[in-house]
């Protein structure tokens, strides 16, 4: 309410630090909290991820600054509920853990725990590996980023010699930066990336080029924008580097000292030229030949990120290791405002580090936890059954997230745990929705309502990330010769009758009969033993005027102290990859695919290209029931005087005049598999015959109301066959009206 | 007369993200659905592929010839001599929407029974926030930063004494600023950008 504060202002408030968990990356916050209630929130000046770097400003993003709404929301899940005679039904924590002990007993007894799938990617605590896969004993797990997020990328990027950190270049200290199928001044992994982006644009008159169907807030910050024609991008890489050999810009003694296989890359590129890449991109030959100069001119300070955009494609793979090769071609591996191989924070295991004194032992001091392996042997379906001998990614991974349904109905995933994950908004939904009701056991952990939690056998209420203990660590942020970490104690009790996951996890541990495995009183402790690794402790970290240290420094070119290779270009040598590579039909070199060779072609039925993106308003699904957020989201789109608080589909007046639709309009979209409604916003910001829409709405999400579309109701199975990334490019019709 | 304080936007560095419209918000403890006092917009134009987006943050402009004070029936709003931020008294407003009128950049808004209520440069917190409130202090002497500048993502926002803002402006900028009444300076030329010739009279 709109009260004036003079009697509690947050000028006098206490101060408490966080962590922040909107989308996981840890920008630092800083909170004012009055009579146990947040009343203020902001960021931590200098911190690593939601700062340019020491001594400046730190922020939070508007999705981080919802925290504070998020704390107190009266929409959130308040307690634990258990499933009784088909309905949920309000429970005591303590039924709700003797509940699903039984319920897991059962269905170990019935399935076999081996048929149990771990899906806890983003709780604020390790230990749910620790409860599924060494105690339960289940293989299955699926995690979200290779999975879901951009498997090509961390995938091909590990076999090439970079791991996944062709994400984040070394911006700050970049002159040439090309953000290719990425939006990062919006879309940010922390806020360092859109502010190390203005960084090197002030500091170093750095130019900036996107490359994408989609003009968006990079592209207005950019030099050059190339709104490229969807899923060609691996065409234009080739013809970039085919630029680059020709007029001899490459580094000629790094591609001979230090890399593999640029024999087969130099014959992959021989005759894609820039004028055989306008045909296919529609990018002007000239304007591919200036880009190439450009990059391969400042390297090694020009980097390149990709992420989701040229990865959520059937032909991603690729599109990935063509332009990764880019890298490897003009040196800047590891080199200031290259491509950095961004360092970790190493942390301690408590499971080995912990003192504790056993119950039946006295005073003895015991170092260590001696936890079972009771998931050894036990094989990923995956890999196990026949069933799934046609997809090639089972040489490379143990589950793919289309493939789940699928398994389901094979019997060979009988139940889930859910944490926070939302795997309705990831690809073929209409088939997960039928899977969890398929599945006998559904273990959901989540702060919101939406079509896992509504769906589930036992809800665990969690708290939200200001009302527990975290700590937080990552490799890339704005200090990109130094490893960090950031923490904070609970900045208020949980709210309403909820638990922080370490409880809930320890909770269910102890109705198994599974305690004496976790000796610490609560989750502090257990962050102290991780943080023992760096010298730190939590308190230390929470007081004072930050909550982060740096904690260890690392140089450049580290592929020196390496041997072998700093980068392949051709991946012969990575024995999963051939047998893969073969059954999929492709090449082991960077080569061309056209769109089509395994995703949705388009035709006259379905003539427009259909793409979901994000949104700097939501994170991977779990908030977009926050209110300020959609309001704002609306406002960005100048529909706030509509009711309408879902998604927009985003399309050329071009293709939106013949079909008689306009801004406001509600319209519904319709693949081969599915169709969905929404409400329309016609702009001339999106490529003719490019449609998207922002992901985590409609059915299942944690909207109360499931308003606006799912766009992954409009999905069937679409993927990579390398890794079994959904493709999220759907071949769609839109026509005016609902459905 | 004090040192006049005025606000400083880059639209260069505005990545239209608008943590500054929530923050204020918060700051000031007003509902989502309520009017903004500091509000983000695209200004978009051109055709495919030659388009502009541009996001832009406005809030009350704190002019230096105030409209909104010189045409208040209950001399309501102020222009502080000993800052230059402009208040408004929502003990003696009447909400007759005059300033409303007046105003060339939509800056007041009339939540809570139709009472005026606007940015006030966080003198204060709440909607009465500013009125009466000792001058304004920068944040080194003990004042509070705004909650826009203070959540700023792209380091867009600043705000301070005149001088102090102008001794960090571009050629172009200040001149703008000298030909506006807006108690404003924008920096929108970066380089050659075309897309940056854009005024606040959008």
């Amino acid at each position: 309410g709109s009260t004036d504060r003079s009697a509690m202002p947050i000028a006098n408030a206490e101060t408490a630090f966080g962590n922040c968990w909107m989308c996981c990356h840890n920008c630092a916050q800083e909170v004012k909290v009055n009579d146990d209630t947040v009343v203020g929130i902001t960021g931590v000046d200098g911190n690593p991820r939601g700062s340019a770097g020491p001594g400046t400003n730190g922020t939070l993003c508007p999705k981080g600054l919802a925290q504070l709404d998020k704390t107190h929301d009266p929409d959130r899940i308040k307690q634990p509920y258990i499933r009784e005679d088909g309905e949920l039904r309000e429970a005591t924590w303590d039924e709700a853990f003797e509940y699903t002990a039984e319920r897991l007993r059962e269905f170990d007894d019935e399935h076999g725990a081996e048929t149990f799938l771990d899906a806890g990617s983003w709780a604020e605590t390790p230990i749910f590996r620790t409860i599924w896969r060494d105690l339960y004993g289940t293989p299955e797990r699926i995690g979200r980023g290779v999975h879901v997020c951009a498997g090509p990328t961390f995938v091909a990027g590990g076999m090439m010699g970079v791991g996944s950190n062709n994400r984040i270049p070394d911006y700050q200290n970049s002159e040439y930066l090309i953000m290719w199928g990425r939006n990062p001044l919006e879309a940010f992994a922390g806020q360092f990336e859109a502010k190390g982006i203005l960084k090197a644009i002030e500091q170093n008159d750095a130019t900036l080029v996107t490359i994408d169907p989609q003009y968006t807030e990079t592209a207005e910050k950019s030099d050059e924008w190339l709104p490229i024609e969807p899923r060609t991008d691996g065409a234009l890489a080739l013809a970039m580097g085919h630029v680059i050999i020709q007029e001899g810009l490459l580094d000629l003694e790094f591609v001979q000292e230090h890399t593999y296989g640029f024999e087969a890359y130099q014959e992959a590129v021989e005759d894609k030229t820039p004028e055989w890449a306008e045909e296919i991109t529609g990018i002007d030959a000239d304007k591919i030949r200036e880009i190439a100069r450009g990059f391969a001119e400042a390297a090694p300070a020009a980097g390149i990120s990709i992420w989701t955009g040229t990865a959520q494609v059937s032909n991603g793979w690729k599109a990935s290791q063509n332009i990764t090769a880019l890298n490897g071609l003009v040196g800047n591996i590891d080199r200031p405002g290259g491509l950095r191989l961004w360092k970790g924070t190493p942390t301690a295991d408590p499971f080995e580090v912990c003192e504790w004194t056993p119950d039946d032992k006295g005073t003895d001091v015991t170092i260590g936890v001696d936890l079972p392996n009771n998931a050894e042997g036990k094989e990923p379906a995956l890999n196990k059954y026949e069933e799934y001998e046609e997809y090639p990614f089972r040489h490379i991974e143990g589950i793919a997230h289309n493939l789940v349904p699928e398994m389901v109905e094979n019997g060979h995933i009988n139940g889930i745990y859910c944490h926070h994950d939302m795997p309705l908004k990831d690809g073929n939904a209409e088939a997960w929705l039928d899977a969890l009701d398929e599945m006998d056991l559904v273990i959901a952990v989540d702060a919101y309502w939406n079509g896992v939690t509504r769906n589930a056998d036992v809800v665990f209420a969690d708290a939200t990330q200001l009302e527990k203990d975290t700590m937080g660590t990552g490799s890339w942020s704005a200090y990109p010769e130094h490893q960090w970490v950031v923490g904070g104690k609970a900045a208020v009790e949980p709210q309403f009758n909820t638990k922080p996951d370490w409880e809930i996890l320890t909770g269910i541990a102890e109705a198994m009969g599974w305690g004496e495995y976790f000796p610490w009183d609560d989750h502090e402790e257990f962050i102290n033993d991780q943080l023992q690794a760096v010298d730190l402790t939590l308190e230390e970290l929470d007081s004072g005027e930050k909550n982060y240290e740096l904690v260890g420094e690392y140089g450049y070119e580290q592929w020196r102290d390496e041997d072998g290779p700093a980068f392949s270009f051709d991946l012969d040598q990575v024995p999963t990859f051939v047998q893969a590579a073969e059954e999929a039909g492709m090449d082991t070199a960077p080569e061309w695919q056209p769109p089509g060779t395994y995703g949705d072609e388009l035709g006259e039925e379905y003539p427009l290209n259909f793409f979901d993106i994000r949104s700097v308003f939501f994170s991977h699904g779990s908030d977009q029931g926050i209110d300020r957020c959609l309001d704002q989201f609306a406002r960005k789109n100048e529909l706030e005087d509509e009711d309408y608080r879902g998604n927009y589909l985003h399309l050329n007046p071009a293709d939106a005049e013949p079909r008689g639709i306009e801004t406001g309009d509600m319209v519904t979209v319709e693949s081969e598999t599915g169709e969905g409604e929404l409400m329309a916003h016609v702009t001339e910001t999106i490529k003719p015959g490019f449609v998207t829409a922002e992901y985590g709405f409609g059915e299942g999400s944690a909207q109360e109301d499931y308003e606006g579309m799912n766009t992954m109701k409009l999905h069937a199975k679409q993927m990579d066959p390398i890794t079994g990334q959904p493709d999220r490019h759907i071949a769609v019709d839109v026509h005016n009206g609902g459905a | 007369m004090g040192e006049q304080w005025a606000f400083y936007f880059d639209a260069n560095k505005c990545i239209g993200c608008h943590a500054c419209s929530v923050s204020c918000k918060q700051r000031h403890d007003r509902d989502s659905d309520q009017d903004e006092w500091r509000t983000v917009r695209n200004v978009e134009s051109g055709e495919f592929p030659d388009v502009s987006s541009m996001p832009i943050s406005m809030s009350c402009m704190h002019c230096s010839d105030a409209p909104c004070e010189k045409v208040c029936p209950c001399n309501s709003i102020e222009k502080r001599e000993e800052d230059g931020i402009v208040t408004v008294d929502r003990d003696s407003c009447i909400g007759c929407h005059y300033c409303a009128w007046a105003c060339p950049y939509g800056a007041p808004t009339y939540d809570d029974g139709g009472i005026m209520s606007k940015c006030n440069m966080c003198l204060g917190e709440g909607p009465g926030g500013g009125h009466d409130m000792p001058p304004r202090e920068e944040q080194e002497d003990g004042g509070s930063t705004p909650a826009c500048v203070d959540n700023c993502v792209g380091d867009a926002i600043k705000a301070g004494p005149v001088s102090e803002l102008k001794a960090e402006a571009s050629k172009e900028a200040l001149e703008r600023f000298a030909s506006e009444p807006a108690n404003v300076i924008v920096e929108a030329d970066r380089d050659d950008d075309e897309a940056g010739a854009v005024t606040y009279e959008v």
